[in-house]
């Protein structure tokens, strides 16, 4: 039988906090009349709900892949993480019959299909020469989106900014759609980001200002691409939504060998998209990395990078003015780091100016420091020269983090953007790493 | 020189009504020698905003100053030892929706051995304190036991969380002066360290005491220590309340007090409703409920039944089964000569539901493990629960029998195709047992 899983790695799988929820009370609610794991991977169920026939549910560990006859969309159901809870608590017995026919149908079947699935990337394409044609067009309609999204940008300030607040969502989204069909999906999501910003607070007119600047800058970056040093360009062509495939990063990339600790992690849901982004630190180098996944709504994400966890790993980065994308090419050892060392606000403020002296879209940037939160004037976090941040304001309370730190220094991982810092993680005084 | 929000404000307006202000970029030339005098270039003034924004932007951001903070002041130190990691990431489940009902007695067990929760999870312990009434301030006081200095700490910094501090008026003031929630626990501290006293509080207070007061008085005595004789002239006195609250309350307690005199005259109607009788198929239970419910049973707290359509229970099942839920279980290991076990055993009938339960009521009221675990036992190897009150009595007893039944030496695992509920009563018996457990091993100092 695999390994027990722990709980917290069973409910990061739930797709959002109601179905975990859900499932707990499931879990622990007695309705599951029939369990059984057998054959190394795979684990059964029946959950007697409302429904008059019990809900059948099936999981294959190693995908980990879920089959549930209940009508939820969402993958994993509740049913699929109530059962995971039931065995992460060691309440389904390892049976000494073979699972049920509807299980064992499938759990066959999936185990064949996996073991003979090809990999996620696309193919080589099959013909280069119109392979070709259509990056060619993609270009065209790319350089022609762009001209529009100027033109748009120009309109706005022509006409003055103060209309925005009474905009509502479709003024962005209007445009955000006509990049997606100039198939740069990158401003498509910049743009629709910017309907919350009239909403966010005083300063938002010099929020969206600052925004419509930088997106300009893309623009004119863009059509400008053959004078850009290479990185740079590379970078402008992430932004605006040019993917580069993995199999290319890996051929292209430069495996950095270190020992990758996880410093934080963040979900964000996009439109039909989550992503996860997640902040390694190499303790070697000292350099730091993002690997980001992506799950379609109501999909789990990647779960293998857990905050607290460390990896003697290879890392290919994604060329770019300043590389911190990264792809893990290869996984060694799983490995425990103490805290990384913390940074004071001075060293964070002069890599963040120097970072965007490379990249001037940059908006978030990995921050370790050695700080003490504090309340007045506004939420923040000061280091041992009384130099202070602000944290960002999207960032609730922070609760877990005063409490952590009860008024004394700690050492907090984040992300530092124009906004303030977004606290991810928090060492406490064991050492151990505490997500926020 | 124009300044970042002279932009900000000619963009607000337009640049079709206001001219665009030069700027000066730091670290870049002036105005004048540079493409962003507005007068020098032939971009369209809409242009030449947004590309002097754009610099001003990256030179705002990389070139942002360090603010200022108020410090804190910082924390009183907590020398009390961690719970165990294990203990910790329970606490964790249980505020994420496991078996919340079972955080008091989790706290509870806390306090009692001296230990502190982890500080990350002080938070989530306060805000789920905060949404219980006020009126039971059980949970709070217990939470901020836990929580202790750091606890504390956060409820100076977030007003939500005032409870905290704010069940200050201690000693007596607090009972003068606090509101129902801080004479509940006013009164419950006392009962805990004088009995007598708080029974004295109690008699005193009884008569200008509101029916809700009154109430509160016997729930708290309820909660406590166990009762003891001298307790029961006051509850005797209560049975003939003009309030219905507090008379269920009076007979409730009298039911589990030994040698009271209401167990007696219930033992009594016991005694003639139940009888063991040998049989060709070894020896059964017989009963007999009683005919009607006279002015006696009434005074002791038996309702004549349930108002029609609220049970399946005819009159008379009902009445037997309040009247074993009030009677000293000693009267059945006497009268049958027989130990728990063997008495729950017994073949009944169809009136193995109704004693079940009525059993299960008089254990937890008396509070008798020996009972509770010849119970827990005969739901969870002998005959299924056969009806839905069986289910609640189960799922109570799990509650609050000894959890070293939950012991994985002393519980068997749910045969395949066990009822839901003993599924249930067994996973939270082990659940019981092992969040206890827990709390003994593993302290970090420091």
């Amino acid at each position: 039988m695999a390994e027990r899983w722990d709980r917290a790695r069973v409910l990061a799988l739930a797709t959002d906090p109601a179905s975990q929820r859900a499932a707990q009370a499931l879990a622990c609610g007695g309705s599951w009349p029939l369990t059984g794991a057998a054959g190394g991977n795979a684990l059964w169920g029946e959950c007697q709900g409302t429904a008059a026939t019990p809900y059948r549910t099936a999981i294959e560990l190693s995908g980990p892949a879920y089959r549930c006859s209940c009508p939820s969309r969402k993958s994993p159901c509740k049913h699929a993480v109530a059962l995971l809870l039931l065995w992460a608590d060691g309440a389904v017995m390892v049976a000494h019959y073979a699972p049920p026919a509807w299980a064992a149908g499938w759990l066959n079947t999936h185990a064949a299909e996996s073991s003979n699935a090809p990999a996620k990337d696309p193919a080589e394409p099959a013909d280069p020469k119109a392979a070709l044609r259509r990056a060619e067009q993609r270009e065209e309609r790319v350089a022609s989106g762009l001209a529009e999204l100027d033109r748009w940008l120009c309109d706005q300030v022509r006409q003055g900014l103060a209309a925005s607040q009474q905009a509502g969502y479709r003024h962005w989204d209007d445009i955000a759609a006509r990049m997606v069909d100039a198939q740069a999906p990158g401003l498509a999501e910049r743009l629709r980001a910017l309907a919350a910003v009239p909403h966010s607070g005083p300063g938002w007119e010099g929020r969206l200002l600052a925004e419509y600047a930088l997106l300009r800058l893309l623009a004119v970056a863009y059509r400008e691409q053959a004078a850009l040093p290479p990185p740079l360009r590379d970078t402008v062509r992430s932004r605006i939504g040019f993917t580069v495939r993995r199999a290319d990063v890996l051929a292209a990339g430069r495996p950095v060998r270190d020992h990758w600790q996880v410093l934080g992690r963040r979900d964000l849901d996009q439109e039909r998209l989550r992503v996860r982004r997640v902040w390694l630190r190499g303790r070697t180098s000292g350099r730091h990395a993002l690997v980001l996944s992506f799950a379609a709504a109501g999909q789990s994400l990647d779960d293998s990078l857990t905050v607290g966890t460390g990896a003697d790993a290879e890392l290919v980065f994604y060329p770019a003015a300043i590389p911190m994308r990264a792809l893990i090419a290869a996984r060694h050892d799983e490995i425990r780091l103490d805290p990384p060392p913390g940074e004071e606000v001075a060293e964070l403020l002069a890599s963040w100016a120097k970072a965007l002296g490379e990249d001037p879209w940059l908006d978030s940037w990995p921050a370790v420091l050695a700080a003490t939160p504090a309340r007045s004037p506004g939420p923040c976090l000061f280091d041992a020269s009384g130099d202070a941040l602000p944290l960002h304001p999207g960032a609730g309370g922070c609760w877990t983090l005063f409490a952590l730190s009860g008024g004394h220094p700690l050492t907090v991982a984040g992300e530092w953007t124009p906004r303030g810092l977004w606290p991810l993680t928090a060492w406490d005084e064991g050492g151990m790493a505490v997500p926020l | 020189m124009s300044t970042w929000q002279d932009l900000v404000t000619a963009s607000l307006i337009g640049t079709e009504r206001a001219p665009v202000p030069p700027v000066r970029i730091p670290g870049l030339p002036d105005p004048a020698e540079t493409l962003l005098d507005p007068a020098e270039t032939l971009l369209d003034p809409a242009e030449t905003l947004l590309d002097s924004a754009a610099l001003l932007t990256a030179a705002r951001r990389a070139g942002r100053p360090a603010g200022h903070a108020e410090p804190l002041a910082a924390a009183g130190p907590d020398p009390r030892p961690l719970v165990s990691p294990a203990a910790g990431s329970r606490l964790a489940r249980m505020l994420s929706g496991e078996h919340p009902d079972l955080l008091t007695e989790w706290l509870a067990a806390v306090v009692d051995r001296g230990v502190r929760v982890p500080a990350q999870l002080v938070p989530g312990l306060l805000d789920r304190a905060r949404r219980v009434s006020p009126a039971d301030p059980e949970l709070r006081r217990l939470a901020a036991s836990a929580g202790g200095p750091r606890a504390r700490w956060l409820a100076g910094l977030n007003a939500e969380w005032t409870f905290v501090t704010a069940d200050a008026p201690a000693g007596e003031d607090a009972w003068r002066l606090g509101d129902a929630g801080q004479r509940r626990g006013y009164l419950t501290a006392l009962r805990a360290t004088d009995p007598g006293g708080a029974r004295d509080l109690i008699t005193a207070s009884w008569d200008a005491a509101g029916a809700a007061e009154r109430a509160m008085f016997l729930s708290v005595l309820a909660a406590g220590p166990a009762l003891g004789p001298a307790d029961e002239p006051l509850l005797e006195g209560a049975l003939g309340d003009r309030a219905d609250d507090v008379r269920s309350w009076a007979a409730y307690l009298l039911a589990g007090l030994p040698g009271s005199a209401l167990g007696r005259r219930m033992a009594g109607r016991a005694r003639r409703s139940l009888r063991l009788e040998a049989g060709p198929r070894g020896t059964r239970l017989i009963a007999s409920p009683p005919a009607e419910c006279d002015a006696s049973m009434r005074r002791d707290g038996l309702a004549p039944g349930p108002g029609a359509g609220r049970s399946q229970l005819a009159d008379r099942t009902h009445l037997l089964l309040e009247v074993v839920a009030r009677t000293p279980l000693r009267t059945w290991t006497d009268s049958l000569a027989l130990g728990p076990a063997a008495i729950v055993a017994v073949l009944s009938g169809d009136w193995a539901p109704v004693l079940f339960v009525g059993w299960s009521r008089a254990a937890i009221a008396q509070r008798n493990q020996d009972w509770m675990a010849a119970l827990i036992n005969e739901a969870l190897t002998g005959r299924p629960p056969a009806m839905p009150a069986e289910n609640g009595a189960l799922s109570q007893l799990a509650r609050r029998a000894d959890p070293a039944i939950g012991a994985p030496d002393a519980l068997a695992g749910p045969e395949p195709g066990a009822p839901l509920a003993v599924r249930a009563a067994i996973r939270v018996l082990r659940f019981r047992y092992e969040m206890l457990k827990e709390l003994d091993v593993g302290y970090s100092h420091g």
